[in-house]
């Protein structure tokens, strides 16, 4: 974390070829570091019957004083730093990995990844139900001190990310390209709280590499290797989740699975998985339960920005309020258990959000806010 | 031989507006033939062999003669076969193969149609501006194509001679025979007749969706759906024509107008009396939306002139011309210029979109996998523009009904009974805003929102509220105020109520949901 940032060039150009991290760790621990693999360079490119002609070739091509000046700008201005799998820095939950990173990117506090912390991923085109359990999940296992990892992607990550930011706790995020680049872009924002607060972003992409889609499955190991369990909110069947849930079954890590909605197919994937044995759990404070965790004192169950029931309810709203009592309806379905028509139950409605009880959802539903827990 | 001459009278049309074509007929010795002069389009200059067919099959004789024909004024350009009728005419008299009745002034009858090869009377476009212009300028008597004799009917003081083949015209002319005259038909006569097609009883369920139309009708404001496929936004919105007070005779002639230069109306029809409805695909230029072409014809706007324009599946219409839609959706006209031709077209409509949710159209629904991304979600709605967006007061979700619902659900409420909500609320806006120039709320200015539209006290309080819990921006703030104004109209209120402002607020749901 120290060192002289104009070292991390080298790192850059080791994981420039895209080779394989056995490689590069196999070169490491001859070499000790990736500098003095490219000092070696000339003299040992023969003997290294390892390396694929194609990666041979761009390590040569990127061996340029031009290379590694545009290299080191992109490093400096986006304060991008590196360890390599022979660093003390290097976590111990990741050296136990089939695959490990040879090499790793990172902007933020590395100190983040001693700390407690539990990876929650899940669909990127998540269902609203999805998102906001996530966010709540994340936020109160925040309050209670632990971290968040994610991917960063769209959907349940960002629930996540954002969750963890609102309880407090700093959160982790490996993403599946080089660190410069944000992606999705739209989590620019994002990627700015996360550094913000404390957290740490992660990479095992050099910068300047492009989002690849075969990145993202096989980031997902470094996921679930920090992580103490894996929480999974919203998974369909054949899903990038998935690869997830197998990386952690190989690392023996805990899957943990959240019931979703039985018929909705967004959360399919869950209920396969709890149907094979994944333990199941509503709220954080489930997991911090079985992971033996609750001694640590805490806020459990807030979810931030709720406020309590501080009006009185007109018999219309109370109407209102106990048609969505049993759970989420559309307009028609209150209007028929409530009996109001429809300009009354529309007026009604607004009075209920307005006092925070309600909210609405896409395709003109209505859910009651959980208040307590 | 010595040199013909003879001269009638015909109409043109310059945008919505007719103006007196003198057709002067001049024949000489030479070879025989025809030529027709003062910018005559293609479809003029065809006359020569229509005229020509129709003068032999009426049992006359062309003349042996150079005949040159002038359309005066020489310098606007004239268009379409209307000039048929008169050009023939014209060379009868001229040559004498009609001496006209000494009593008749020949050239103070205006004359239309056009002519078939066998000499009948074919319709024309635009006959109801070039009558109302024959009117201004003082002419009584109209002989017409029998088609087209019903859309003038309504107007006064003309002694209207509707005529289907040229012989009845020579006949005429000649003073051996009279044309009968068109009887008048009054306006309200022609209000019995509207039968609605899509009726307000034929939809199943929707409760939210309907109180949502009434509203939309009874302010006359701009309503956005949004809805997964089969939710029925279409069918909705065809209902409104059948909400919708029906047309006052200022209005029907306005909207008749722009159909009559377009050639839309059905033939043999009167003044419109049903609010048009006009739902262009969604392929759709700018120019069909607007107006254009060579002539500078009228577009869909303008088509939906005191009406309706539904824009369905709103995303997929290209930008340019959904961004075309903001003047006339601020102005009410519509100015469309050509190099030939220029025209003012008013375009004063009820815009009503509908839209899917997401490219896949599933996103929020109960019943299906939306499979888009985020990003193609937001990209798909960022297709409409926020100064767009900003001129549609009420955003509503429609969700399908399922389908036992449509089976068992018991018949619900007729187009005719909402009617007549509707019709009472925009008789108390028309009370309020006499003299103003606006007749609904949705025409309303900010600064109008300001002095008409100001909630009691409760209801302010609740606005505020809303707006800091509900994160409302500023222009949100507007459109609730006009709408909660229409609905204490529906109320009969006389002040905006806390129930008003709750009821209004619950339309702009969208502005939440999607577009934060």
């Amino acid at each position: 974390m120290t060192a002289e940032p104009s070292n991390f060039v080298y790192h850059a150009w080791l994981s420039s070829a895209s080779l394989p991290p056995k490689v590069i760790s196999v070169l490491l621990e001859e070499y000790e570091t990736p500098e003095n693999i490219w000092h070696d360079f000339t003299s040992l490119q023969n003997s290294l019957e390892k390396i694929s002609p194609s990666g041979l070739k761009t390590l040569k091509q990127n061996i340029s004083k031009e290379w590694l000046d545009k290299t080191e700008l992109l490093l400096r201005h986006h304060k991008i730093s590196a360890f390599t799998i022979t660093d003390q820095a290097y976590p111990d939950s990741l050296l136990h990995l089939q695959d490990p990173p040879a090499i790793l990117f990172y902007q933020g506090d590395l100190q983040c990844i001693a700390k407690k912390n539990l990876a929650i991923v899940g669909s990127r085109a998540a269902s609203y139900d999805g998102q906001k359990a996530a966010e709540r999940i994340a936020c109160d296992l925040s309050h209670n001190g632990i971290g968040v990892i994610s991917g960063m992607a769209g959907g349940i990550d960002t629930a996540s990310h954002t969750g963890c930011l609102n309880g407090g706790s700093q959160t982790i995020a490996v993403t599946g390209c080089g660190l410069d680049t944000v992606y999705p872009s739209m989590n620019t924002k994002l990627r700015d709280r996360i550094l913000e607060n404390g957290g740490l972003l992660l990479s095992e992409y050099a910068p300047g590499e492009k989002p690849v889609g075969w990145h993202f499955p096989f980031r997902n190991r470094i996921i679930t290797g920090l992580a103490r369990a894996l929480i999974i909110i919203e998974a369909k069947i054949r899903s990038g989740t998935m690869t997830s849930v197998q990386h952690a079954l190989d690392q023996g890590k805990d899957i943990f699975v959240y019931p979703g909605d039985p018929i909705s197919p967004y959360f399919e994937g869950n209920h396969q998985l709890l149907r094979e044995g994944a333990i199941y759990f509503t709220t954080a404070n489930d997991i911090m339960e079985d992971l033996g965790w609750l001694d640590n004192p805490g806020i459990i169950g807030q979810n931030s920005g709720c406020s309590g029931r501080s009006f009185p309810l007109s018999p219309e709203e109370a109407a209102v309020f106990s048609a969505l009592k049993p759970g989420k309806l559309n307009f028609e379905h209150i209007a028929e258990k409530s009996r109001l028509s429809p300009a009354l139950l529309m007026s009604t409605l607004t009075m209920l959000q307005i006092k925070g009880l309600i909210e609405a959802l896409p395709g003109k539903q209505y859910q009651l806010i959980e208040t307590d827990i | 031989m010595e040199e013909i001459m003879a001269r009638t009278l015909s109409f043109g049309v310059n945008g919505v507006n007719g103006y007196p074509v003198h057709v002067e007929v001049f024949g000489i010795n030479g070879i025989p033939g025809m030529e027709i002069i003062g910018l005559p389009g293609a479809s003029v200059r065809e006359s020569r062999d229509r005229v020509n067919a129709a003068i032999i099959n009426s049992g006359k004789q062309m003349p042996p003669r150079r005949i040159t024909i002038n359309l005066a004024p020489a310098d606007m350009k004239k268009e379409g076969p209307s000039f048929d009728l008169p050009i023939a005419v014209g060379i009868l008299i001229a040559n004498r193969e009609i001496i006209p009745d000494p009593a008749l002034v020949t050239d103070r009858i205006a004359l239309f149609g056009e002519l078939s090869l066998d000499g009948h009377v074919q319709p024309i476009k635009g006959t109801l501006p070039m009558v109302i212009s024959a009117k201004e300028n003082g002419i009584r008597d109209v002989i017409l194509p029998v088609d087209n004799a019903k859309e003038v009917a309504c107007i006064e003081g003309l002694n209207v001679m509707p005529v289907s083949h040229l012989s009845e015209v020579i006949a005429f002319f000649e003073g051996s025979e009279t044309i009968e005259k068109q009887q008048q038909i009054s306006f309200d006569s022609l209000k019995n007749d509207i039968h609605v097609t899509t009726d307000m009883a034929q939809i199943k369920g929707q409760k939210g969706a309907r109180r949502a139309i009434e509203v939309a009708a009874a302010g006359g404001h701009n309503m956005l759906m949004i809805g997964v496929p089969g939710s029925g936004k279409t069918m909705l919105a065809r209902c409104l024509p059948g909400i919708l007070p029906p047309l006052s005779f200022d209005e029907a002639l306005e909207t008749t107008r722009i159909h009559s230069i377009s050639g839309k109306l059905p033939s043999n029809s009167g003044l419109m009396v049903m609010r048009p409805f006009c739902a262009p695909h969604h392929n759709a230029s700018v120019a069909s939306l607007i107006g254009g072409g060579q002539d500078a014809s009228p577009g869909e706007v303008s088509l939906a002139h005191n009406g309706v324009l539904f824009l369905d599946e709103l995303p997929e219409f290209s930008r340019g011309a959904l961004e075309a839609l903001r003047q006339p959706l601020e102005d009410g006209f519509v100015s469309v210029a050509r190099v030939k031709k220029q025209a003012m077209y008013q375009s004063s409509f009820m815009l009503i979109a509908a839209m899917n949710p997401c490219p896949c159209g599933f996103y929020g629904s109960t019943r299906k996998v939306c499979r888009c991304t985020p990003q193609e979600i937001r990209r798909y709605l960022d297709r409409i523009s926020g100064p767009l967006l900003d001129r549609i007061d009420l955003q509503i979700e429609v969700d399908s009904v399922p389908v036992q619902e449509i089976n068992t659900s018991a018949p619900a409420e007729c187009s005719a009974q909402v009617a007549l909500r509707v019709n009472a609320a925009r008789m108390i806006q028309l009370d309020r805003y006499r003299g103003t120039g606006k007749h609904c709320n949705a025409q309303l200015s900010n600064s109008e929102v300001k002095q008409y539209c100001t909630p009691n006290p409760q209801a302010m309080r609740l606005m505020n509220a809303a707006v800091e819990t509900m994160h409302l921006s500023m222009r949100a703030y507007q459109r609730i105020l006009k709408t909660a104004r229409t609905i204490a109209d529906l109320d009969h209120a006389d002040t905006i109520g806390s129930s008003h402002i709750a009821e209004a607020i619950q339309y702009r749901e969208l502005d939440q949901k999607y577009w934060r």
